[in-house]
């Protein structure tokens, strides 16, 4: 029995030290209506852990090198899961979550996280955890173990209603409308959209609300078409805004220009409505603009996932943390999870600007990035580049 | 005032898809006295295998991937009723309402990962003709659907009063004991029920679809909740009352968000219910004595 | 170890929501409205500990009455209808509660930023736990004195004449009445004693999860509430408690390896369970 015990522990151990893995888990939604965002993370952390494994892995603190080993939970979009799924990552010898897809996921996460890194007297998680996709404004300050990769929005509709002020002086009023129930639209209209129209000189003649799941937009696109502004921006996912814009064609509405919801710029908006959607320009923090980010978007799709702006987020997110755990040297043994857990924070507060797809992203000490972007509009059925502000 | 009336026409017409739900609800209790919480959700299945015409042939014409819906309606109507009726007893309505969540659950789960949860566009007819009077318009897909539910109320009802499978229908749903001894098979009848109203869901999903423009499994909630409403405010296992619930409720909705706003919207269509549930329990059209 | 105990800790809120639901069941009434006491009870407890910074255990109890209370004021319309149409009403109740929460703001302002409930946002922050110091295991004790009180309660009531007098108006309204029944006083009394249970159930939700927002009250939680009795039985509590750990730590939690499968795999178990166990699974044999 002796020997057998020793055999296996031999052989755990030279199994070890041949392939040796640092674990990083993704979490997001892949069940539900926004399934499409955890399958197209998922492919890009494969794809992007599959090509630095290639190129030799990760670098350790003792000299030997690891690979990447990537696992992705399903949180289904929901609050409760989304903190079972981050208490059973830190139950393993993941070293790094990256996700999740839902702002109302991310929320109550942040939540349970230790606010501030060292109080002992705070019980919260101690898990670096580093967003891609959820895009609320204002969420990473929540907790100092919460970072994000997502695009700010604050600063992508600052330039684009300023570039589109000097393109197109002739344009001076804005109409606004809202998915109200949904936490992320709502705050982009009221705390981004509103106040940076305005600070760009358009006047906001009003905005008009739906909800999430409303199918008739009759009402609402009257008061639309009453206000008859130059330029109407529409913040809401996918399915509304291709009900609002059919409704819009319906009543004549033909405003100058349409502007719509960074998270639109996907590929659901052109399966929705690509007819109707012909010409919204949209900020964004991914668009297939030069080698680098053209040659990303093919990995991913080797595993079956899509380039966006949401999973291209979650690619960058594995080189940067490859990077961190390189210049934290982390050790990567299973007793040393928490430490390394640490030195990833560490390494990540750390950080004031991150090399991305498309450009280099600033930091801010409350751990949320500020993205280069470009502006692209939708063109017979695909997204183009409109604008690179870069 | 135009406003107001324009508010209304819009909100009556766009009801015409609830009262198409809360018909199927309201058959399902009138026979069986059993609620079918999946059945808007197998009429968005129904849409969504519409579009399965269009993979094989892309030009086919919406009629066609309308009709296609039609049937699959029937055949998902039927797999409702052997998963979540024919092996449970009659006598336990708890296990067939959670066994229809269940199933609720799975059609939603089924739509999304065949389609990754992104919205579909769907095919329409008569969505680009507006009938307008100066300032006020009309839909002319909305009308459609309209005309359908009504032309599928007057079926319904030929159906029921003209028919010897709505004579066994109706019998069984006054008296399924007596039913049985007069040699009508019981189960043959509520299967084919099921088979009736999953045929009429079906259409309207795909009716739904094309009003709506796109599909989405974020429809199903809602439609289940609004179809609930609107079939026990027509009454009960009233066919015409789930119509003109429908139209009541569309009409009711819409100006209310004129005056009150969107986030107020269904709390008045709540409070609605309620004063019916309090001053006219028994619906628009109260139906005569069921098997109680 | 810490997973676990988060997943005893949200089994146990769970098992209160769906001990409010057993209660109510057990008069025959059909309540889609446990979510919105449950609502009611998030709301309550996390404005006193947040803006208030009352200790926990009495925000509960604020919790329990005030999801006691509203449940005892929809007890006496809801007596009017029965069956189907109590469902709705229920459904309807629930849905208007949470629409209420969507507009609800209450902001104050406390350390230099805005606290407190913000309308279709949510009320975020809520973190009387964490700030307290408390470890997973002792929260998981902590809210699990709750659910072996709220059992012991109705286990005891399923043995006393309370609980033999809720099964009998459960079983034949008419027959319970001419018995001398008061079936007003059963029947807003078992609604009662439900919205007291859901409101802890919010209460300690809420604090579970620091953050809730209207959208986590909606018509699948209030589902759920009764789907654990009815899947579990209504024999006894035990029923609703098999049933909780069935639904979120087989279901849910067990079968997240499944990754994709496991959401197609829920619904379709839930109809296969109802289908081999009409009467839950401690139900008795006959339906």
């Amino acid at each position: 029995m002796k020997k057998l015990a020793l055999a296996v522990s031999l052989a755990l151990a030279a199994g070890v030290a041949h392939a040796q893995t640092v674990k990083i888990t993704g979490f997001g939604a892949k069940s539900g209506v926004v399934r499409s965002f955890g399958i197209n993370s998922e492919a890009a952390m494969l794809a992007a852990a599959d090509l630095i494994n290639k190129g030799g892995g990760v670098k350790l603190a003792d000299g030997s090198k690891a690979n990447i080993e990537v696992e992705f939970l399903d949180d289904r979009c929901d609050a409760a899961e989304g903190i079972s799924v981050i208490r059973r990552i830190a139950g393993t010898n993941a070293v790094v979550a990256v996700g999740p897809t839902c702002s109302n996921v991310a929320e109550p996460l942040f939540g349970i996280l230790q606010k501030k890194v060292g109080d002992s007297s705070d019980s919260g998680l101690q898990m670096p955890v580093f967003t891609d996709v959820a895009i609320k404004v204002g969420l990473a300050k929540i907790s100092e173990w919460a970072f994000r990769n997502v695009p700010n929005e604050m600063t992508m509709y600052n330039s684009l209603f300023y570039w589109l002020h000097t393109q197109h002086p002739q344009l001076k009023t804005v109409y606004g409308g809202v998915e109200e129930d949904f936490a992320h639209s709502r705050a982009t209209w009221y705390i981004v959209m509103k106040p940076r129209a305005e600070a760009s000189g358009f006047s906001v003649v009003g905005n008009t609300k739906w909800l999430l799941a409303d199918t008739n937009f009759a009402t609402q696109v009257r008061e639309m078409k009453k206000a008859n502004a130059d330029i109407v921006a529409i913040s809401a996912h996918p399915f509304s805004t291709c009900g609002v814009l059919k409704e819009m064609q319906r009543q004549g509405v033909k405003p100058k220009l349409l502007v719509g919801l960074t998270s639109s710029s996907s590929l659901e908006t052109l399966q929705g409505c690509a007819k109707q959607a012909e010409g919204i320009i949209i900020p964004t923090s991914f668009a297939p603009i030069n080698k680098e980010a053209v040659a990303a978007a093919k990995t991913t799709a080797k595993f079956k996932g899509a380039a966006d702006l949401h999973s291209m987020a979650a690619w960058e997110n594995m080189f940067i943390l490859k990077n961190v755990m390189e210049s934290e040297g982390i050790s990567g043994k299973p007793g040393d999870v928490q430490s390394d857990r640490r030195k990833i924070r560490d390494g990540l507060a750390k950080l004031k600007t991150t090399n991305g797809l498309i450009g280099v992203t600033k930091r801010d000490a409350e751990g949320e990035a500020d993205k280069p972007y470009v502006f692209v509009h939708a063109k017979k059925g695909e997204w183009k580049v409109l604008y690179n502000p870069l | 005032m135009l406003d107001f009336f324009q508010t209304l026409s819009d909100g009556v017409l766009f009801g015409a898809t609830y009262a198409l739900i809360g018909i199927g609800f309201t058959l399902v209790f009138g026979v069986m006295h059993k609620i079918n919480m999946a059945y808007a959700a197998a009429s968005v299945g129904g849409a969504y295998a519409g579009l399965l015409v269009l993979k094989v042939m892309a030009t086919a014409p919406p009629a066609l991937v309308f009709f296609c819906a039609f049937l699959a309606g029937g055949l998902l109507g039927w797999m409702v009723y052997v998963a979540c009726f024919h092996f449970i007893p009659l006598s336990s309505p708890l296990a067939t309402l959670m066994s229809t969540v269940g199933m609720l659950l799975l059609i939603d789960e089924v739509i999304v990962h065949v389609t990754d949860g992104m919205p579909q566009g769907y095919p329409a007819m008569f969505d680009d003709v507006m009938l307008r009077a100066g300032e006020f318009s009309m839909r002319g897909d909305l009308l459609l659907v309209f005309g359908v539910s009504v032309l599928a109320m007057i079926g319904l009802l030929l159906l029921l009063y003209r028919t010897r499978l709505g004579l066994a229908t109706r019998a069984v749903s006054q008296q399924p004991v007596a039913a049985q001894l007069c040699g009508i098979r019981l189960v043959r009848v509520n299967a084919l029920t099921f088979i009736v109203t999953g045929l009429l869901g079906g259409l309207a999903g795909a009716l739904i679809g094309a009003s709506v423009g796109t599909l989405s499994p974020l429809l199903t909630v809602p439609l289940t909740v609004k179809g609930l409403i609107v079939t026990v405010i027509g009454g009960l296992g009233s066919v015409p009352g789930a119509i003109v619930a429908g139209l009541l409720v569309g009409g009711f909705e819409n100006v209310l968000q004129l005056y009150r706003g969107v986030t107020e919207r269904d709390l008045y269509v709540m409070l609605l219910l309620f004063v019916f549930l309090v001053f006219r329990p028994g619906g628009i059209f109260a139906a005569r004595g069921g098997r109680d | 170890m810490d997973f676990y105990f988060g997943l005893a800790q949200l089994i146990g809120v769970h098992t209160l929501l769906g001990l409010s639901a057993y209660i109510v069941l057990l008069t025959g009434q059909v309540s889609l409205a446990q979510a919105g006491f449950f609502a009611v009870g998030a709301y309550a407890a996390g404005m006193l500990t947040v803006l208030a910074g009352w200790h926990l255990v009495p925000a509960l109890g604020v919790s329990a009455l005030s999801g006691a209370a509203v449940a005892c004021a929809v007890g006496f319309p809801a007596l009017r209808v029965k069956g189907l149409m109590l469902v709705i009403a229920t459904l309807a109740f629930g849905e208007g509660v949470r629409l209420f929460f969507f507009n609800f703001d209450y902001q104050i302002a406390k350390g230099g930023i805005q606290v407190g409930p913000l309308g279709g946002e949510g009320f975020r922050q809520i973190r009387f736990f964490p700030e307290n110091g408390w470890e997973t295991g002792e929260v998981m004790l902590f809210i699990w004195v709750f659910v072996a009180a709220a059992m012991a309660l109705l286990w005891w009531f399923d043995r006393s004449r309370y609980g033999t007098v809720l099964r009998a108006v459960g079983e034949d309204e008419i027959a319970a009445q001419s018995m001398g029944i008061n079936l007003t006083a059963v029947k807003v009394s078992a609604m009662t004693v439900g919205g007291a249970i859901a409101g802890i159930g919010g209460g300690l939700y809420a604090h579970y999860t620091t953050h809730i927002e209207h959208a986590s009250f909606s018509i699948l939680l209030a589902t759920f509430a009764i789907a654990y009795p009815i899947v579990g039985g209504l024999r006894s509590v035990f029923g609703t408690l098999l049933a909780v750990i069935f639904v979120q730590g087989f279901l849910v939690e067990g079968l997240r390896f499944l990754g994709d499968w496991r959401n197609l795999l829920f619904g379709a178990l839930i109809v296969l369970a109802m289908n081999l166990r009409p009467s839950g699974i401690l139900g008795r044999r006959r339906a």
